[in-house]
């Protein structure tokens, strides 16, 4: 048997060792290469960001001015109807209105009025209800500002602030 | 000092700086996708012309250092 591997040995002198050895200008080049991919994907991020731009935000009517008492929301989609968001009337009648997706993990934010934020319940994360800014929980960025004008009686959506 | 010795040295030095490149370029890369996906479309330029200019900076010291360890080999004192 212990002939047997010898033997097996000598037809096939694989040095494993020499194999997996790799010389420090074939790092470099490597790394050199991963460089170059890296420069590629950063170039590709920017070509898609330049012309994948969306066109001009659409108007929608969300409610009716009269219709949101002060400390209520009232909720709506926008730009688009994947888009939910969140529209808060706070006590002294200020309106805002933001993105209901957590810049966290993508939950629903809620409004909570006695507070004045939009709270996520799913990690405790919340924003100020005023400018969509995190003031608690693990949240970094700002929640989208949704523009919102009024127009006659009605409140109408005309933009998005990210 | 041997001149062989401090191309070994000038060598893993040239290495660590170009991974440390690329270590910078993954998180320019991190940066314009966050960026892509937050619609801030100001930033994406910027990180592209300074990834771009990371690599020609990688490449350029990978062409030093091997120019240089091909004079070494033909003209250096063995070590």
């Amino acid at each position: 048997m212990a002939d047997e591997r010898a033997r097996w040995r000598e037809d096939f002198p694989v040095r494993w060792d020499e194999d997996n050895y790799m010389t420090r200008r074939e790092l470099a080049k490597f790394l050199t290469l991963g460089s170059g991919l890296l420069a590629s994907i950063n170039v590709l991020i920017a070509f898609i960001g330049l012309t994948g731009r969306t066109p001009a935000p659409p108007v929608r009517r969300i409610a009716a001015a009269d219709a949101i008492a002060p400390g209520g929301s009232v909720l709506f989609r926008y730009p688009t109807d994947d888009d939910p968001c969140i529209l808060v009337r706070d006590a002294a009648g200020r309106i805002d209105a933001f993105s209901q997706v957590c810049t966290h993990l993508s939950c629903a934010v809620v409004h909570r009025p006695g507070d004045d934020v939009l709270a996520c319940p799913c990690h405790k994360g919340s924003f100020s209800a005023r400018d969509g800014l995190p003031v608690a929980g693990p949240p970094t960025r700002r929640l989208p500002r949704i523009v919102i004008e009024q127009r006659g009686a009605d409140l109408v959506a005309t933009g998005v602030e990210v | 000092m041997e001149t062989r010795q401090q191309g070994s040295i000038l060598f893993s030095a040239v290495l660590v700086l170009i991974a440390l490149l690329v270590v910078i370029q993954l998180w320019l890369v991190a940066a314009a996708l966050d960026a892509l996906v937050a619609r801030q479309f100001v930033v994406l330029v910027p990180t592209a012309i300074a990834s771009g200019a990371l690599f020609v900076l990688s490449g350029g010291l990978l062409g030093y250092v091997v120019s240089f360890d091909a004079r070494l080999r033909q003209w250096g004192p063995r070590g």
